[in-house]
């Protein structure tokens, strides 16, 4: 006999995979760790809204995609736009790209252009800039163009050095300030671009509130919740994004006086560097704090590199901002599509000390051509340095969790004997 | 009047039919295969006969298909479970339309089989290994939620938060996974929800090993599970067809044989 149930659109079972894969990490999160921290329910919260019941956040704004970092925010808010990041962490949207791209390419590239190619968003982007940071992304804009968006390549520069790149990075953020300023009808101007990077720079400045926390013996918040705070940032409305960061800001000093610790008595303190774990791809974090290690630093562009430079503005006038604006995701960035890259490594160094980190977990994912090249400086740098370092490969799919498991842990107990030998 | 058995024994159950010589069902019986098939294979042949007024003499051919067939040894003939599913579910939905794709859940298997227009099998894949995914594992999930499996089906369609899926579908490891989810406050209905979009998920991969064609034919004890049948039609995005009596298609396809092969010998 023929059934009576309705079928779901495929956008129906899109929506509902990515509620299935968001809810498992959410609950993973909320459960799996002792001394929850009650800010944090705004987070976990906002992701459920967002990726389990497909809410919109910014209903009759403009918004602008960014398909890297680099597309500076404080202009994007300065035009009265609000910024979405589409670097994309479901397997869902891997699986849809994975059928447009070749085999070997970046799931994080592939999850990207999925999204783009099942034109299923919660906040569709009305035009998007895209960087040409690392060759996946660059050709990824022109697919997702293909589809009938609007993509705007910026170009970017890939040594950092020279004073041609940086000559060449400007000129590329005001042609992009112009482009959107047009598209906007809106003009940029002094104040409205000291009035948004003064903002952003605000968030930078809580950003680094929270990391000083996790300086303490006692870490009062988990490396994954600190993922999470800081991938909001790639969708939310900037000012609650704000007022939640400053409770859990107030909620850490608290946890930090009375000495909670979120890890173990024995838990290595890892620093986490390589692809960015963007929701709900949380394998590696996750495995690295179930299995008795806790994160207290990373190095990647999904956080760290987020927020880690401040624009430096010496003179408050339009020009001289929009340059200090481009330097800022310039030569901060730590990028490995850079030729050189020493200033990774150096950040990573610094990190270890600054954070008493006892090693170094380097996730890359699979296809991701560039970090898998660097993964050969860093792990010389760090013998150079006496630090211990993990290289993992992984994807997307929810299998290899046994092997990784494994992996992760037998380090992590290697770390713990190096301390208690040291001891 | 002549009549034709077909006798299905599977790793839970001992599924026999009964046709006529048009290749009408007149009767089935499902049972338990317990320890001893043969033994209750023909006590269960027996039993039905006696209900349905029929003489031992007057089948005239019988056919054994399923895990167990080589053990039933006064059959005529036997057949692998998958040309007998392909013939029982061709005939059974004749009237339905032409079955092109079979998805069939067992005790312990799960397969696809993809067909030709006349009912031959083309193509098909099954489970590797173990009982991940089948009927075996929605018992032990039943019993880890203390539901009946026939409960399943009204839990699914009562779920209304986000299905909370099992990342393993190995009957073992799932037990510790849904024990954790109960531990922690989860209502079942999602996560009977989430284990059926984790069977449905699996199955649908292996239909599209096999392609995917219209019209669907679903069978095996499982497909009683209207719940499992929805999550199944969602992931594949096509409706299937789950017949009267999903559990005997098979056995009923080796009864359909039976009277092809009977009537071909008498023939020549």
């Amino acid at each position: 006999m023929e059934t009576e149930h309705t079928i779901e659109t495929p956008h129906q079972r899109q929506n509902r995979h990515k509620a299935m894969e968001a809810i498992s990490v959410l609950n993973a999160l909320k459960e799996d760790f002792k001394f929850p921290i009650q800010s944090m329910g705004y987070f976990y919260d906002r992701f459920e809204k967002v990726y389990c019941h497909h809410e919109p956040l910014h209903e009759g704004k403009a918004k602008i995609g960014t398909m890297c970092i680099q597309i500076p925010s404080e202009i994007i808010y300065a035009l009265d736009a609000v910024p979405i990041r589409l670097c994309n962490g479901f397997s869902t949207d891997d699986e849809i790209g994975s059928d447009l791209l070749p085999q070997k390419s970046c799931p994080l590239v592939k999850a990207t252009v999925g999204w783009f190619a099942s034109d299923n968003f919660f906040d569709k982007p009305d035009i998007t800039f895209s960087p040409t940071t690392c060759d996946q992304k660059t050709k990824a804009g022109a697919i997702i163009e293909s589809f009938g968006h609007t993509v705007i390549d910026v170009g970017f520069p890939r040594t950092k050095e020279s004073e041609e790149s940086r000559h060449y990075w400007r000129e590329s953020v005001k042609s992009f300030a112009v482009k959107l300023s047009k598209f906007q009808g809106k003009k940029l101007t002094r104040s409205n671009l000291e009035r948004a990077i003064k903002k952003v720079g605000y968030v930078q400045s809580l950003y680094h509130k929270l990391t000083e926390f996790r300086k303490n013996k006692a870490v009062p918040i988990l490396g994954v919740d600190m993922f999470l705070v800081t991938n909001a940032f790639f969708f939310d409305r900037i000012d609650e994004w704000i007022g939640a960061v400053e409770k859990l800001v107030s909620e850490l000093e608290r946890r930090a006086n009375d000495g909670v610790n979120v890890a173990g008595k024995a838990s290595p303190r890892i620093i986490y560097t390589g692809s960015p774990p963007i929701f709900p791809n949380y394998k590696i974090p996750l495995i690295i704090e179930q299995s008795d290690a806790i994160i207290v630093a990373d190095e990647t562009c999904s956080s760290n590199r987020m927020f880690n430079d401040m624009a430096a503005v010496d003179e408050w006038n339009l020009y001289d901002m929009i340059d200090s604006v481009s330097d800022k995701y310039l030569k901060g960035c730590t990028c490995p599509i850079f030729t050189q890259n020493d200033d990774r490594i150096r950040r990573i160094i610094q990190l270890v000390r600054s954070y008493s980190g006892d090693g170094v977990i380097y996730q890359a994912f699979a296809g991701c051509q560039v970090y898998e090249m660097e993964q050969r400086s860093v792990l010389a740098a760090m013998e150079r340095e006496g630090i211990p370092i993990l290289y993992i490969e992984s994807d997307y799919s929810p299998s290899q969790h046994g092997q990784l498991t494994t992996r992760v842990e037998a380090f992590v107990e290697s770390l713990k004997n190096r301390k208690r030998k040291k001891k | 009047m002549n009549y034709f058995v077909g006798i299905d024994i599977g790793s839970t159950a001992i599924k026999i039919s009964v046709a006529d010589e048009t290749k009408n069902l007149v009767g089935y019986k499902i049972s338990a295969s317990g320890s001893m098939f043969y033994k209750y294979a023909q006590e269960a042949l027996s039993e039905l006969l006696r209900e349905l007024g029929i003489d031992e003499k007057e089948v005239v051919y019988t056919v054994a298909t399923g895990y167990g067939r080589k053990l039933f040894k006064e059959a005529d003939e036997n057949i692998s479970e998958i040309t007998a599913n392909a013939i029982g579910a061709q005939q059974a939905a004749k009237e339905y339309g032409e079955i092109k794709t079979i998805i069939n859940i067992g005790g312990q298997d799960s397969k696809a089989i993809s067909l030709d227009g006349e009912g031959n099998v083309v193509n098909f894949a099954m489970n590797d290994r173990c009982a991940a995914g089948t009927g075996k594992f929605l018992d032990v999930v039943a019993m880890n939620l203390e539901i009946g499996v026939d409960e399943l089906s009204d839990y699914h369609f009562k779920s209304v938060g986000t299905p909370l899926s099992i990342s393993s579908t190995c009957a073992v490891f799932a037990e510790s996974e849904i024990i954790g989810l109960l531990g922690n406050g989860h209502n079942v209905e999602d996560i009977v929800s989430g284990v059926h979009y984790s069977i449905a998920k699996r199955i649908v991969k292996l239909v599209k090993r096999v392609g995917v064609k219209e019209t669907i034919y679903f069978d095996g004890g499982p497909a009683l599970n209207d719940g499992l049948v929805n999550a199944i039609e969602n992931e594949l995005g096509h409706k299937i067809f789950v017949p009267e009596y999903p559990q005997i298609t098979t056995s009923y396809g080796a009864a359909v044989l039976a009277c092809d092969a009977f009537l071909s010998e008498s023939a020549n």
